[in-house]
Protein backbone atom coordinates (compact mmCIF):
# COMPACT_ATOMS: atom_id res chain seq x y z
CA UNK A 1 0.00 0.00 0.00
CA UNK A 2 2.73 2.43 0.95
CA UNK A 3 5.05 3.24 -1.95
CA UNK A 4 8.61 2.14 -1.42
CA UNK A 5 11.23 4.89 -1.81
CA UNK A 6 12.10 5.32 -5.44
CA UNK A 7 8.86 3.84 -6.60
CA UNK A 8 7.27 7.28 -6.39
CA UNK A 9 9.61 8.46 -9.13
CA UNK A 10 7.87 6.24 -11.65
CA UNK A 11 4.90 8.04 -13.11
CA UNK A 12 1.67 6.67 -11.77
CA UNK A 13 -0.25 5.28 -14.73
CA UNK A 14 -3.43 4.70 -12.85
CA UNK A 15 -5.36 7.38 -11.06
CA UNK A 16 -6.19 5.01 -8.19
CA UNK A 17 -2.51 4.74 -7.49
CA UNK A 18 -2.08 8.50 -7.00
CA UNK A 19 -3.67 8.28 -3.58
CA UNK A 20 -0.63 6.37 -2.39
CA UNK A 21 1.82 8.52 -4.36
CA UNK A 22 4.22 10.91 -2.70
CA UNK A 23 3.45 14.53 -2.01
CA UNK A 24 5.07 16.84 -4.59
CA UNK A 25 3.74 20.21 -3.46
CA UNK A 26 2.94 20.95 0.17
CA UNK A 27 1.49 24.33 1.10
CA UNK A 28 1.25 24.93 4.85
CA UNK A 29 -0.40 27.91 6.51
CA UNK A 30 0.46 30.13 3.54
CA UNK A 31 -0.25 33.85 3.90
CA UNK A 32 0.32 36.93 1.77
CA UNK A 33 -0.18 40.51 2.84
CA UNK A 34 0.30 43.52 0.59
CA UNK A 35 0.89 47.12 1.51
CA UNK A 36 -1.19 49.39 -0.65
CA UNK A 37 -0.76 53.13 0.05
CA UNK A 38 0.06 52.58 3.70
CA UNK A 39 -2.87 50.23 4.26
CA UNK A 40 -2.19 46.55 4.68
CA UNK A 41 -4.55 44.08 3.14
CA UNK A 42 -4.59 40.33 3.31
CA UNK A 43 -4.61 38.57 -0.06
CA UNK A 44 -4.11 35.02 1.10
CA UNK A 45 -4.82 33.81 4.60
CA UNK A 46 -3.74 30.49 6.11
CA UNK A 47 -4.01 28.26 3.07
CA UNK A 48 -2.86 24.66 3.33
CA UNK A 49 -3.11 21.87 0.78
CA UNK A 50 -1.06 19.13 -0.81
CA UNK A 51 -0.63 18.02 -4.39
CA UNK A 52 0.47 14.44 -4.92
CA UNK A 53 2.49 12.90 -7.72
CA UNK A 54 0.51 12.79 -10.97
CA UNK A 55 -2.45 14.80 -9.69
CA UNK A 56 -4.09 17.47 -11.81
CA UNK A 57 -5.32 20.02 -9.30
CA UNK A 58 -7.33 23.07 -10.25
CA UNK A 59 -7.18 26.06 -7.94
CA UNK A 60 -10.59 27.63 -8.45
CA UNK A 61 -11.96 30.84 -7.03
CA UNK A 62 -13.55 34.20 -7.80
CA UNK A 63 -11.43 36.96 -9.30
CA UNK A 64 -9.10 38.61 -6.82
CA UNK A 65 -9.19 35.72 -4.36
CA UNK A 66 -5.43 35.35 -4.46
CA UNK A 67 -5.21 32.12 -6.47
CA UNK A 68 -2.58 33.48 -8.85
CA UNK A 69 -0.73 34.91 -5.85
CA UNK A 70 -0.62 31.43 -4.34
CA UNK A 71 0.69 29.98 -7.60
CA UNK A 72 3.38 32.67 -7.89
CA UNK A 73 4.53 31.93 -4.34
CA UNK A 74 4.69 28.21 -5.19
CA UNK A 75 6.79 29.12 -8.25
CA UNK A 76 9.08 31.28 -6.10
CA UNK A 77 8.22 34.40 -8.10
CA UNK A 78 6.74 36.16 -5.11
CA UNK A 79 7.91 36.24 -1.48
CA UNK A 80 5.40 34.92 1.04
CA UNK A 81 4.36 36.71 4.21
CA UNK A 82 3.85 33.58 6.27
CA UNK A 83 3.67 29.80 6.18
CA UNK A 84 5.71 27.29 4.21
CA UNK A 85 5.81 25.82 0.74
CA UNK A 86 7.64 22.58 0.10
CA UNK A 87 8.34 21.05 -3.27
CA UNK A 88 9.62 17.50 -2.90
CA UNK A 89 10.31 18.24 0.79
CA UNK A 90 12.49 21.28 -0.05
CA UNK A 91 11.41 24.74 1.00
CA UNK A 92 10.75 27.03 -1.97
CA UNK A 93 13.12 29.99 -2.04
CA UNK A 94 11.99 33.18 -3.71
CA UNK A 95 13.93 33.93 -6.87
CA UNK A 96 15.43 30.46 -7.07
CA UNK A 97 14.33 28.41 -10.04
CA UNK A 98 13.59 24.73 -9.63
CA UNK A 99 14.36 22.87 -12.87
CA UNK A 100 11.71 20.26 -12.10
CA UNK A 101 9.02 22.95 -12.13
CA UNK A 102 7.54 24.44 -15.30
CA UNK A 103 5.37 27.55 -15.39
CA UNK A 104 2.88 28.74 -18.00
CA UNK A 105 1.72 32.35 -17.88
CA UNK A 106 -1.70 33.74 -18.66
CA UNK A 107 -0.16 36.64 -20.58
CA UNK A 108 1.68 36.11 -23.82
CA UNK A 109 5.31 35.94 -22.77
CA UNK A 110 6.75 34.53 -25.97
CA UNK A 111 9.89 36.24 -27.23
CA UNK A 112 8.63 38.10 -30.31
CA UNK A 113 12.14 38.26 -31.87
CA UNK A 114 12.42 34.47 -31.91
CA UNK A 115 10.69 32.13 -34.32
CA UNK A 116 8.34 29.43 -33.08
CA UNK A 117 11.20 26.91 -33.13
CA UNK A 118 13.58 29.27 -31.37
CA UNK A 119 10.97 30.02 -28.71
CA UNK A 120 10.26 26.35 -28.06
CA UNK A 121 13.98 25.55 -28.03
CA UNK A 122 14.90 28.44 -25.71
CA UNK A 123 15.27 26.38 -22.54
CA UNK A 124 17.31 23.70 -24.32
CA UNK A 125 19.48 26.35 -25.96
CA UNK A 126 20.44 28.08 -22.74
CA UNK A 127 20.99 24.69 -21.11
CA UNK A 128 23.71 24.23 -23.74
CA UNK A 129 22.17 21.35 -25.65
CA UNK A 130 23.79 20.53 -29.00
CA UNK A 131 22.13 22.05 -32.02
CA UNK A 132 21.32 18.77 -33.73
CA UNK A 133 19.75 17.20 -30.67
CA UNK A 134 17.87 20.42 -29.97
CA UNK A 135 16.51 20.52 -33.50
CA UNK A 136 15.05 17.03 -33.34
CA UNK A 137 13.41 17.62 -29.95
CA UNK A 138 12.03 20.97 -31.10
CA UNK A 139 10.68 19.40 -34.29
CA UNK A 140 8.77 16.75 -32.36
CA UNK A 141 7.40 19.39 -29.95
CA UNK A 142 6.25 21.53 -32.89
CA UNK A 143 4.42 18.53 -34.30
CA UNK A 144 2.93 17.54 -30.94
CA UNK A 145 1.48 21.03 -30.58
CA UNK A 146 -0.06 20.86 -34.06
CA UNK A 147 2.17 23.69 -35.31
CA UNK A 148 3.75 21.87 -38.26
CA UNK A 149 4.63 24.34 -40.99
CA UNK A 150 4.84 27.26 -38.55
CA UNK A 151 8.29 26.52 -37.15
CA UNK A 152 9.92 29.46 -38.91
CA UNK A 153 7.08 31.90 -38.19
CA UNK A 154 7.41 34.73 -35.72
CA UNK A 155 4.83 34.89 -32.90
CA UNK A 156 3.07 37.94 -34.34
CA UNK A 157 2.06 35.86 -37.37
CA UNK A 158 0.19 33.38 -35.16
CA UNK A 159 -3.27 33.40 -33.60
CA UNK A 160 -3.70 33.67 -29.83
CA UNK A 161 -4.35 29.94 -29.52
CA UNK A 162 -1.26 29.02 -31.53
CA UNK A 163 0.88 31.37 -29.45
CA UNK A 164 -0.33 29.71 -26.27
CA UNK A 165 0.53 26.29 -27.77
CA UNK A 166 4.04 27.56 -28.38
CA UNK A 167 4.24 28.85 -24.79
CA UNK A 168 3.03 25.46 -23.51
CA UNK A 169 5.63 23.61 -25.59
CA UNK A 170 8.39 26.00 -24.56
CA UNK A 171 7.73 24.86 -20.99
CA UNK A 172 6.95 21.18 -21.67
CA UNK A 173 10.06 20.56 -23.78
CA UNK A 174 12.15 20.81 -20.61
CA UNK A 175 10.08 17.89 -19.30
CA UNK A 176 9.10 19.43 -15.96
CA UNK A 177 7.64 16.93 -13.50
CA UNK A 178 5.57 19.67 -11.91
CA UNK A 179 3.58 22.09 -14.02
CA UNK A 180 2.23 25.38 -12.65
CA UNK A 181 -0.32 27.07 -14.90
CA UNK A 182 -1.78 30.52 -14.29
CA UNK A 183 -5.06 30.75 -16.23
CA UNK A 184 -3.15 29.84 -19.39
CA UNK A 185 -6.25 29.83 -21.58
CA UNK A 186 -8.00 32.77 -19.92
CA UNK A 187 -7.50 35.12 -22.86
CA UNK A 188 -8.74 32.70 -25.55
CA UNK A 189 -12.18 32.46 -27.15
CA UNK A 190 -14.41 29.51 -26.25
CA UNK A 191 -13.66 27.42 -29.32
CA UNK A 192 -9.88 27.87 -29.11
CA UNK A 193 -10.08 27.17 -25.40
CA UNK A 194 -11.76 23.81 -26.01
CA UNK A 195 -9.06 22.89 -28.54
CA UNK A 196 -6.37 23.80 -26.03
CA UNK A 197 -8.14 21.62 -23.44
CA UNK A 198 -8.03 18.74 -25.90
CA UNK A 199 -4.30 19.23 -26.50
CA UNK A 200 -3.52 19.56 -22.80
CA UNK A 201 -5.62 16.50 -21.90
CA UNK A 202 -3.88 14.39 -24.54
CA UNK A 203 -0.46 15.42 -23.28
CA UNK A 204 -1.31 15.06 -19.62
CA UNK A 205 -3.12 11.74 -19.95
CA UNK A 206 0.02 10.40 -21.65
CA UNK A 207 2.69 11.97 -19.44
CA UNK A 208 0.92 12.56 -16.12
CA UNK A 209 2.82 15.53 -14.87
CA UNK A 210 1.85 16.91 -11.48
CA UNK A 211 -0.24 19.97 -12.31
CA UNK A 212 -1.44 22.94 -10.30
CA UNK A 213 -3.78 24.88 -12.57
CA UNK A 214 -5.25 28.25 -11.59
CA UNK A 215 -8.59 29.20 -13.13
CA UNK A 216 -11.83 31.03 -12.43
CA UNK A 217 -13.65 28.97 -15.07
CA UNK A 218 -15.60 26.15 -13.43
CA UNK A 219 -16.17 24.26 -16.70
CA UNK A 220 -12.46 24.34 -17.43
CA UNK A 221 -11.60 23.07 -13.96
CA UNK A 222 -14.07 20.17 -14.27
CA UNK A 223 -12.89 19.28 -17.78
CA UNK A 224 -9.22 19.07 -16.90
CA UNK A 225 -8.69 18.43 -13.23
CA UNK A 226 -8.76 15.32 -11.12
CA UNK A 227 -9.20 17.47 -8.03
CA UNK A 228 -10.58 20.97 -7.46
CA UNK A 229 -9.56 23.20 -4.59
CA UNK A 230 -12.13 25.93 -4.11
CA UNK A 231 -10.97 29.20 -2.57
CA UNK A 232 -13.10 31.78 -0.81
CA UNK A 233 -13.34 35.42 -1.85
CA UNK A 234 -10.63 37.74 -0.55
CA UNK A 235 -8.81 37.06 1.61
CA UNK A 236 -8.26 33.72 -0.11
CA UNK A 237 -8.96 30.83 2.23
CA UNK A 238 -9.53 27.18 1.53
CA UNK A 239 -13.24 26.57 1.16
CA UNK A 240 -13.76 23.11 -0.26
CA UNK A 241 -11.82 20.28 -1.83
CA UNK A 242 -13.47 17.98 -4.43
CA UNK A 243 -12.36 14.90 -6.32
CA UNK A 244 -13.48 14.96 -9.94
CA UNK A 245 -14.28 11.33 -10.64
CA UNK A 246 -14.96 11.70 -14.37
CA UNK A 247 -13.33 8.80 -16.21
CA UNK A 248 -10.41 9.33 -18.58
CA UNK A 249 -9.53 9.75 -21.37
CA UNK A 250 -11.79 12.77 -21.38
CA UNK A 251 -13.08 14.69 -24.33
CA UNK A 252 -13.59 18.40 -23.60
CA UNK A 253 -17.01 18.42 -25.28
CA UNK A 254 -18.33 14.97 -24.35
CA UNK A 255 -17.25 15.41 -20.72
CA UNK A 256 -19.97 18.02 -20.28
CA UNK A 257 -22.62 15.37 -20.94
CA UNK A 258 -21.56 13.17 -18.02
CA UNK A 259 -23.69 12.98 -14.87
CA UNK A 260 -20.69 13.61 -12.63
CA UNK A 261 -19.89 16.84 -14.49
CA UNK A 262 -23.47 18.08 -14.02
CA UNK A 263 -23.61 17.12 -10.36
CA UNK A 264 -20.30 18.78 -9.48
CA UNK A 265 -21.04 21.80 -11.67
CA UNK A 266 -24.25 22.69 -9.84
CA UNK A 267 -22.75 21.99 -6.43
CA UNK A 268 -19.62 24.09 -6.98
CA UNK A 269 -21.60 26.74 -8.82
CA UNK A 270 -23.71 27.17 -5.72
CA UNK A 271 -20.64 27.36 -3.53
CA UNK A 272 -18.91 29.83 -5.87
CA UNK A 273 -22.07 31.92 -5.95
CA UNK A 274 -21.84 32.47 -2.21
CA UNK A 275 -18.31 33.77 -2.69
CA UNK A 276 -19.32 36.13 -5.48
CA UNK A 277 -22.09 37.50 -3.29
CA UNK A 278 -19.57 37.99 -0.47
CA UNK A 279 -17.25 39.87 -2.83
CA UNK A 280 -20.06 42.21 -3.73
CA UNK A 281 -21.14 42.65 -0.12
CA UNK A 282 -17.69 43.97 0.80
CA UNK B 1 -4.11 55.64 -61.21
CA UNK B 2 -2.60 59.00 -60.30
CA UNK B 3 -0.41 57.41 -57.63
CA UNK B 4 0.81 54.45 -59.67
CA UNK B 5 4.55 54.00 -59.60
CA UNK B 6 5.24 55.26 -63.10
CA UNK B 7 3.27 58.46 -62.50
CA UNK B 8 5.17 59.11 -59.28
CA UNK B 9 8.49 58.42 -61.00
CA UNK B 10 7.51 60.74 -63.85
CA UNK B 11 6.84 63.63 -61.48
CA UNK B 12 10.01 62.97 -59.51
CA UNK B 13 12.11 63.11 -62.70
CA UNK B 14 10.19 66.15 -63.93
CA UNK B 15 10.94 68.06 -60.73
CA UNK B 16 14.63 67.08 -60.91
CA UNK B 17 14.84 68.23 -64.54
CA UNK B 18 13.08 71.52 -63.76
CA UNK B 19 15.41 72.26 -60.84
CA UNK B 20 18.50 71.50 -62.93
CA UNK B 21 17.28 73.60 -65.87
CA UNK B 22 16.41 76.63 -63.70
CA UNK B 23 19.70 76.28 -61.81
CA UNK B 24 21.69 76.09 -65.03
CA UNK B 25 20.01 78.76 -67.15
CA UNK B 26 17.55 80.53 -64.85
CA UNK B 27 19.85 83.44 -63.98
CA UNK B 28 20.76 84.24 -67.61
CA UNK B 29 17.14 83.92 -68.73
CA UNK B 30 15.83 86.18 -66.00
CA UNK B 31 18.57 88.73 -66.68
CA UNK B 32 17.54 88.77 -70.36
CA UNK B 33 13.80 88.88 -69.74
CA UNK B 34 13.19 90.71 -66.45
CA UNK B 35 13.92 94.26 -65.27
CA UNK B 36 17.14 94.41 -63.26
CA UNK B 37 15.37 94.80 -59.92
CA UNK B 38 13.43 91.56 -60.37
CA UNK B 39 16.34 89.29 -61.23
CA UNK B 40 16.50 86.69 -58.42
CA UNK B 41 19.95 87.03 -56.77
CA UNK B 42 19.66 83.54 -55.33
CA UNK B 43 20.17 82.12 -58.84
CA UNK B 44 23.47 83.98 -59.31
CA UNK B 45 26.12 81.35 -60.12
CA UNK B 46 28.56 83.36 -57.98
CA UNK B 47 26.60 82.18 -54.94
CA UNK B 48 25.10 78.84 -55.94
CA UNK B 49 27.29 77.88 -58.92
CA UNK B 50 25.45 75.95 -61.61
CA UNK B 51 25.25 72.28 -62.62
CA UNK B 52 27.74 72.52 -65.51
CA UNK B 53 30.31 74.33 -63.33
CA UNK B 54 29.77 71.88 -60.48
CA UNK B 55 30.35 69.00 -62.90
CA UNK B 56 33.61 70.56 -64.08
CA UNK B 57 34.76 71.16 -60.49
CA UNK B 58 33.86 67.57 -59.72
CA UNK B 59 36.03 66.32 -62.59
CA UNK B 60 38.88 68.56 -61.48
CA UNK B 61 38.71 67.81 -57.75
CA UNK B 62 38.15 64.14 -58.49
CA UNK B 63 41.31 64.09 -60.65
CA UNK B 64 39.41 63.02 -63.79
CA UNK B 65 40.42 66.03 -65.92
CA UNK B 66 44.03 66.41 -64.78
CA UNK B 67 46.62 66.62 -67.57
CA UNK B 68 49.11 64.56 -65.56
CA UNK B 69 46.74 61.63 -65.27
CA UNK B 70 44.55 60.31 -62.44
CA UNK B 71 47.24 58.60 -60.33
CA UNK B 72 49.70 61.50 -60.36
CA UNK B 73 46.92 63.94 -59.45
CA UNK B 74 45.81 61.77 -56.52
CA UNK B 75 49.39 61.61 -55.23
CA UNK B 76 49.98 65.32 -55.78
CA UNK B 77 47.00 66.55 -53.73
CA UNK B 78 46.73 65.62 -50.08
CA UNK B 79 43.11 66.65 -49.83
CA UNK B 80 41.76 65.48 -53.17
CA UNK B 81 38.07 64.64 -53.30
CA UNK B 82 38.50 60.90 -52.84
CA UNK B 83 40.91 61.11 -49.96
CA UNK B 84 38.77 63.80 -48.31
CA UNK B 85 35.66 61.62 -48.66
CA UNK B 86 37.49 58.60 -47.33
CA UNK B 87 38.80 60.52 -44.32
CA UNK B 88 35.39 61.99 -43.48
CA UNK B 89 33.70 58.62 -43.94
CA UNK B 90 36.30 56.86 -41.81
CA UNK B 91 36.02 59.38 -38.97
CA UNK B 92 32.22 59.27 -39.16
CA UNK B 93 32.31 55.48 -38.97
CA UNK B 94 34.61 55.33 -35.93
CA UNK B 95 32.75 58.12 -34.15
CA UNK B 96 29.45 56.37 -34.84
CA UNK B 97 30.83 53.01 -33.76
CA UNK B 98 32.40 54.22 -30.50
CA UNK B 99 29.49 56.55 -29.77
CA UNK B 100 26.80 53.93 -30.26
CA UNK B 101 28.78 51.13 -28.57
CA UNK B 102 29.42 53.23 -25.45
CA UNK B 103 25.87 54.63 -25.57
CA UNK B 104 24.40 51.12 -25.71
CA UNK B 105 26.68 49.86 -22.93
CA UNK B 106 25.94 52.81 -20.63
CA UNK B 107 22.21 52.61 -21.43
CA UNK B 108 22.10 48.90 -20.60
CA UNK B 109 24.00 49.29 -17.33
CA UNK B 110 21.98 52.25 -16.08
CA UNK B 111 18.75 50.80 -17.43
CA UNK B 112 19.24 47.62 -15.42
CA UNK B 113 20.37 49.30 -12.21
CA UNK B 114 18.02 51.65 -10.38
CA UNK B 115 20.83 52.65 -8.06
CA UNK B 116 23.23 53.76 -10.80
CA UNK B 117 20.42 55.39 -12.75
CA UNK B 118 19.56 57.55 -9.73
CA UNK B 119 23.21 58.42 -8.97
CA UNK B 120 24.12 59.39 -12.53
CA UNK B 121 20.73 60.76 -13.59
CA UNK B 122 21.36 64.48 -12.82
CA UNK B 123 24.85 64.42 -14.35
CA UNK B 124 23.57 62.97 -17.58
CA UNK B 125 20.76 65.48 -17.79
CA UNK B 126 23.23 68.32 -17.16
CA UNK B 127 25.76 67.10 -19.74
CA UNK B 128 23.00 66.51 -22.26
CA UNK B 129 21.92 70.14 -21.89
CA UNK B 130 25.21 71.38 -23.37
CA UNK B 131 24.88 72.00 -27.10
CA UNK B 132 27.45 69.52 -28.36
CA UNK B 133 28.77 71.84 -31.05
CA UNK B 134 29.89 74.27 -28.34
CA UNK B 135 32.38 71.66 -27.21
CA UNK B 136 34.08 71.25 -30.58
CA UNK B 137 36.80 73.92 -30.07
CA UNK B 138 37.61 72.33 -26.71
CA UNK B 139 37.79 68.88 -28.31
CA UNK B 140 40.19 70.21 -30.95
CA UNK B 141 42.30 71.86 -28.26
CA UNK B 142 42.55 68.53 -26.47
CA UNK B 143 42.90 66.12 -29.39
CA UNK B 144 44.58 68.32 -31.96
CA UNK B 145 43.86 68.98 -35.62
CA UNK B 146 44.07 65.33 -36.65
CA UNK B 147 41.42 62.64 -37.07
CA UNK B 148 41.12 61.95 -33.35
CA UNK B 149 39.35 65.24 -32.62
CA UNK B 150 36.78 64.50 -35.38
CA UNK B 151 36.12 61.03 -34.01
CA UNK B 152 35.74 62.50 -30.53
CA UNK B 153 33.27 65.11 -31.79
CA UNK B 154 31.16 62.49 -33.55
CA UNK B 155 31.34 60.35 -30.41
CA UNK B 156 30.02 63.22 -28.27
CA UNK B 157 27.07 63.75 -30.57
CA UNK B 158 26.19 60.08 -31.01
CA UNK B 159 26.68 58.89 -27.43
CA UNK B 160 23.78 60.73 -25.79
CA UNK B 161 21.25 59.96 -28.51
CA UNK B 162 21.97 56.24 -28.36
CA UNK B 163 22.35 56.24 -24.58
CA UNK B 164 18.90 57.72 -23.91
CA UNK B 165 17.15 55.36 -26.30
CA UNK B 166 18.91 52.30 -24.96
CA UNK B 167 18.14 53.39 -21.41
CA UNK B 168 14.44 53.79 -22.17
CA UNK B 169 14.40 50.55 -24.17
CA UNK B 170 15.98 48.64 -21.31
CA UNK B 171 13.42 50.02 -18.89
CA UNK B 172 10.56 49.06 -21.18
CA UNK B 173 11.43 45.34 -21.24
CA UNK B 174 8.42 43.18 -20.35
CA UNK B 175 8.89 41.94 -16.78
CA UNK B 176 6.90 38.79 -17.48
CA UNK B 177 9.24 37.92 -20.36
CA UNK B 178 12.14 38.21 -17.94
CA UNK B 179 10.29 36.03 -15.42
CA UNK B 180 9.54 33.50 -18.18
CA UNK B 181 13.21 33.34 -19.16
CA UNK B 182 14.24 32.89 -15.51
CA UNK B 183 11.72 30.07 -15.08
CA UNK B 184 13.11 28.38 -18.19
CA UNK B 185 16.51 28.32 -16.50
CA UNK B 186 18.18 31.55 -17.65
CA UNK B 187 20.83 33.15 -15.44
CA UNK B 188 20.91 36.92 -14.91
CA UNK B 189 23.50 37.28 -17.66
CA UNK B 190 21.54 35.04 -20.04
CA UNK B 191 18.44 37.15 -19.39
CA UNK B 192 20.43 40.23 -20.35
CA UNK B 193 21.79 38.59 -23.50
CA UNK B 194 18.65 36.81 -24.69
CA UNK B 195 15.80 39.00 -23.45
CA UNK B 196 16.86 42.52 -22.45
CA UNK B 197 19.17 43.24 -25.38
CA UNK B 198 16.95 41.87 -28.17
CA UNK B 199 13.96 43.59 -26.63
CA UNK B 200 15.75 46.94 -26.32
CA UNK B 201 17.14 46.62 -29.84
CA UNK B 202 14.09 48.23 -31.43
CA UNK B 203 14.68 51.31 -29.28
CA UNK B 204 18.39 51.28 -29.97
CA UNK B 205 17.85 51.14 -33.71
CA UNK B 206 15.32 53.94 -33.58
CA UNK B 207 18.28 56.07 -32.46
CA UNK B 208 20.94 54.68 -34.79
CA UNK B 209 19.46 56.19 -37.92
CA UNK B 210 19.60 59.76 -36.61
CA UNK B 211 22.88 58.90 -34.86
CA UNK B 212 24.66 58.12 -38.11
CA UNK B 213 23.58 61.49 -39.53
CA UNK B 214 24.67 63.19 -36.31
CA UNK B 215 28.07 61.51 -36.56
CA UNK B 216 28.52 62.95 -40.04
CA UNK B 217 27.47 66.40 -38.81
CA UNK B 218 29.91 66.13 -35.90
CA UNK B 219 32.81 65.24 -38.16
CA UNK B 220 32.06 68.02 -40.68
CA UNK B 221 31.76 70.65 -37.94
CA UNK B 222 35.03 69.42 -36.49
CA UNK B 223 36.62 69.78 -39.91
CA UNK B 224 35.21 73.30 -40.28
CA UNK B 225 36.76 74.44 -37.05
CA UNK B 226 40.16 72.89 -37.43
CA UNK B 227 41.38 70.09 -39.64
CA UNK B 228 44.10 69.03 -42.02
CA UNK B 229 41.86 67.13 -44.42
CA UNK B 230 38.31 65.94 -45.03
CA UNK B 231 35.21 67.16 -46.87
CA UNK B 232 34.62 69.91 -44.31
CA UNK B 233 38.13 71.19 -44.86
CA UNK B 234 37.48 71.13 -48.63
CA UNK B 235 34.43 73.38 -48.11
CA UNK B 236 36.35 75.82 -45.92
CA UNK B 237 39.16 76.05 -48.51
CA UNK B 238 36.66 76.65 -51.32
CA UNK B 239 34.94 79.30 -49.22
CA UNK B 240 38.25 81.11 -48.79
CA UNK B 241 38.50 81.29 -52.58
CA UNK B 242 34.79 82.14 -52.92
CA UNK B 243 34.45 79.07 -55.12
CA UNK B 244 30.78 78.03 -54.88
CA UNK B 245 31.02 75.17 -57.34
CA UNK B 246 33.71 73.38 -55.31
CA UNK B 247 31.61 73.77 -52.18
CA UNK B 248 28.68 72.30 -54.05
CA UNK B 249 30.79 69.30 -55.06
CA UNK B 250 31.63 68.62 -51.42
CA UNK B 251 27.99 69.10 -50.40
CA UNK B 252 26.77 66.62 -53.01
CA UNK B 253 29.37 64.07 -52.00
CA UNK B 254 28.23 64.47 -48.38
CA UNK B 255 24.68 63.89 -49.50
CA UNK B 256 25.66 60.61 -51.13
CA UNK B 257 27.73 59.59 -48.11
CA UNK B 258 24.74 60.35 -45.88
CA UNK B 259 22.41 58.32 -48.07
CA UNK B 260 24.79 55.35 -48.16
CA UNK B 261 25.23 55.37 -44.38
CA UNK B 262 21.47 55.56 -43.85
CA UNK B 263 20.90 52.66 -46.25
CA UNK B 264 23.54 50.59 -44.45
CA UNK B 265 21.97 51.18 -41.02
CA UNK B 266 18.46 50.62 -42.37
CA UNK B 267 19.24 47.27 -43.95
CA UNK B 268 20.95 46.09 -40.77
CA UNK B 269 17.91 47.27 -38.86
CA UNK B 270 15.37 45.53 -41.06
CA UNK B 271 17.34 42.29 -40.78
CA UNK B 272 17.74 42.38 -37.00
CA UNK B 273 14.18 43.60 -36.39
CA UNK B 274 12.49 41.34 -38.95
CA UNK B 275 10.25 40.00 -36.19
CA UNK B 276 8.53 43.38 -35.94
CA UNK B 277 5.40 44.14 -37.98
CA UNK B 278 6.69 47.16 -39.93
CA UNK B 279 9.56 45.14 -41.38
CA UNK B 280 7.39 42.33 -42.67
CA UNK B 281 8.50 41.48 -46.19
CA UNK B 282 5.79 42.77 -48.48
CA UNK B 283 3.84 40.04 -50.26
Amino acid sequence: MIAAPGQGLALARDEDQTAAARVRIAVQGLAKRFNASGREFVAVDDVSFEVKQGEFVALLGPSGCGKSTILNMVAGLLPRSGGRILIDQDTVETGKVNPRVGYVFQRDTLFPWRTVEQNIGYGLEIAGLRKTERASRVASAVEKAGLSGFGQSFPRMLSGGMRQRVALMRTLILEPEILLMDEPFGALDTHTKLEMHKTLLEIWERERQTVLFVTHDLGEALTLASRIILLSARPGRLKEDFDVAIPRPRDPVAVRESAEFGRLYSHIWHSLGEEFRRTRAD
Amino acid sequence: MSNSRTVILFWQLAILAAVLVIWQWGFEWSKALLPRAYVPKILDPYFVAKPSLIWQSFLRLGCFSDAGGFAACIRGNDNNLWLATLVTLKNTWWGFLFGSASGIAAGLVLGRSDFLARVFGPYIVALNSIPRIALVPLVILIFGLGDLSKIATAWLVVFFVVFFNTFEGTRAVDRDQIAAARLLGASAFTVLRTVVIPSALAWVFASLLPAVSFALIGVIVGEFIGAERGLGKLIIEAEARANASEMMVAIFVMMFVGILLAIAVRSLQSYLLRWQPQFEPSA
